[in-house]
């Protein structure tokens, strides 16, 4: 069943149009992979589907309800929440109070958030880092961070925008677990990555964007052997 | 020993003594310093909910401040509504106002904000000089009497002495520290937090931004009002630039500043520095102590210029500290005072 329908979602900036008629679905319990190379509107769309842009044109539909134009936080009490590119931790607050935040949406009680905060450090295993400030921590525990915050609001569809990006290749590995483990947990995620092997390891679905429009969708497999995506991504060859 | 009992022991022993200031202490000076000081803490506490938690740096307190002051003594002067009535007037005058400038205001973010506060505030003053109907405009109000407060047919104070006002100015310092501290500890500290860090990142964890900022801006308009009120009938009147000025307002906000934003006791240490300084300062003191050890002769030219001048150069030494504080403690004194426990607690381990 289709948990997320996007649906003919354009965003136009001005002349430039950042998306242009993107439709696919995403279905429950699965992963599915967002690539193309930079500037291909993959933020953009995500922006458009929790809320932070109203999409200029299009649908997305969630469980069955229509998103357009509802704000950013109640998309999250709907069960969609996403994490950042550009890491956004609560600097001044510690790793515990920052994963409170996201429990906070779901209950009114310090004491149950916490137990909730708790359970997600523990699915990211950051337990020793309960009690330091989010700001002070390195890149990878901040994007682990962002996970279990982001985890902590209960989701029913997880948006992780390059959770991999400017990580060594054993902290990438780990989230790479972390992702499959969160998906056995009966998680839908939607996942935007560069990293091609990842990718294709975590991603049951993939949907591919160049200059704001659908190259393609399909299977890991079906992508990559597809000649539209490897010249979209490496040109043309010259004959 | 443990370490919460021994706080909360020290916390009891510092209420009774100020609750048994008075009945020790006779002279008026220094319970009207005390006063001073507790309108201060109020004023620093109220503004610290929106701009030290929630991060919305009002630099237009003002606004709440006086129209708390206005409301009560305008009611007091021209109905001959008794003041402790005339405060609740104020403080549901002021929540309309907070209202009204939030939902337009918290539009804008960082320094538009900044900006927005300060015109609402000088939108107030000028109301206030020009509606002179209503407020007696440049020439202010004075209300030199006021009435006896009763419960019922006994008298519970006459307000004759200042021994009331410094007990309603600690209720008030109760008051703003208790609201503090249980914002602090609920769901609403955590996301005006949030709020404060990183307004995006709150958005998407579910937090209704507006909603939030608005209650903020409430609760610490409210606490804001209360002191308006309070300074109102202690001096017994209150004029445009006195209780709207702009000064009003950077005043209120460097209470938190120095003291520490965001944290329970940075308006209370901010205070302590603050009042005692500026009083120094107006008062001669400075120079007099100069002159005493011996350091300056009274009758010298330097003298002279320092007893006619320094009196005026407050304004100016306070404008040295700002600088000096956020130079060398962007964090306040309380934000210092926590970074040097700190290091400390590590060299320990």
């Amino acid at each position: 069943m289709a948990i997320l329908e996007i649906k003919n979602v354009s965003k136009f900036f001005g002349g430039l149009a950042a998306n242009s008629d993107v439709s696919f679905d995403v279905h429950e319990g699965t992963i599915m992979g967002l690539i193309g190379p930079n500037g291909a509107g993959k933020t953009t769309l995500f922006n458009c589907i929790t809320g932070y842009y109203p999409p200029s044109k299009g649908e997305v539909i969630f469980n069955g309800r229509k998103l357009n134009g509802l704000d950013p936080d109640k998309v999250c009490m709907l069960g969609m929440v996403r994490t950042w590119q550009k890491v956004r931790p609560l600097a001044k607050l510690s790793v515990v109070d920052n994963v409170m935040v996201g429990a906070l949406a779901r209950t009114g009680s310090l004491k149950v958030a916490r137990e909730m905060a708790m359970e997600q450090i523990k699915v990211v295993r950051m337990e020793h880092r309960t009690n330091f400030l989010a700001g002070g921590l390195p890149i990878g525990e901040r994007k682990k961070l962002e996970v279990a915050r982001a985890l902590a609001t209960q989701p029913k569809i997880l948006l992780l925008d390059e959770v991999m990006g400017g990580l060594n290749p054993a902290e990438s590995e780990e989230i790479i677990q972390l992702i499959l483990d969160i998906k056995q947990r009966g998680l839908t995620q939607m996942v935007i990555e560069h990293d091609m092997k990842a990718i294709m390891r975590i991603s049951d679905r993939i949907v591919v964007l160049t200059s704001g429009e659908k190259l393609t969708e399909g299977s890991p497999q079906e992508v990559v052997s597809n000649p539209d995506v490897i010249s979209a991504y490496l040109g043309e060859p010259h004959a | 020993m443990n370490k919460s009992i021994l706080k909360s022991a020290f916390g009891i022993l510092l209420l009774v003594g100020l609750l048994l200031i008075p009945r020790y202490v006779e002279s008026p000076y220094a319970l009207h310093m005390m006063i001073l000081l507790f309108l201060s803490v109020a004023q620093g506490q109220s503004w610290n909910i929106l701009g030290g938690y929630a991060g919305q740096h009002s630099v237009g307190h003002a606004a709440y401040f006086g129209v708390g002051a206005y409301t009560t003594m305008m009611l007091m002067h021209s109905k001959n509504i008794v003041p402790w009535v005339g405060v609740w007037a104020g403080v549901a005058a002021v929540i309309v106002v907070a209202l009204i400038i939030g939902s337009i205001c918290f539009r804008l973010r960082g320094p538009y904000f900044v900006l927005a506060s300060i015109a609402v505030a000088e939108i107030m003053r000028l109301s206030a000089i020009n509606l002179t109907t209503l407020t007696n405009g440049a020439e202010g109000i004075l209300a030199t009497e006021l009435p006896a407060f009763k419960i019922g047919a006994t008298v519970v104070t006459d307000f004759v002495t200042k021994v009331p006002f410094y007990y309603i100015g600690l209720f008030l310092v109760l008051l703003t520290i208790g609201v503090t501290y249980w914002v602090q500890h609920s769901k609403l500290g955590y996301f005006f937090q949030a709020i404060r860090e990183d307004q995006d990142a709150a958005h998407s964890l579910g937090i209704n931004i507006a909603l939030y900022k608005n209650i903020a801006l409430v609760i610490s308009a409210v606490l804001t009002s209360l002191a308006g009120s309070f300074y109102g009938i202690y001096v017994g009147f209150v004029d445009p630039p006195t209780v709207l000025g702009l000064d009003v307002s950077v005043q209120i906000m460097l209470i938190c500043i120095i003291g520490g934003m965001g944290t329970l006791w940075g308006p209370v240490l901010g205070s302590l520095i603050l009042v005692p300084l500026s009083e120094a300062l107006r008062s001669n003191m400075v120079t007099d102590l100069l002159v005493k050890i011996g350091l300056v002769n009274a009758e010298s030219k330097i003298g002279i210029f320092l007893k006619e001048n320094l009196s005026h150069a407050h304004v100016l030494l306070y404008g040295i500290l700002v600088v000096l504080v956020i130079l060398f403690m962007p964090d306040g004194l309380m934000g210092f005072v926590k970074k040097l426990a700190l290091r400390r607690k590590r060299e320990a381990v």
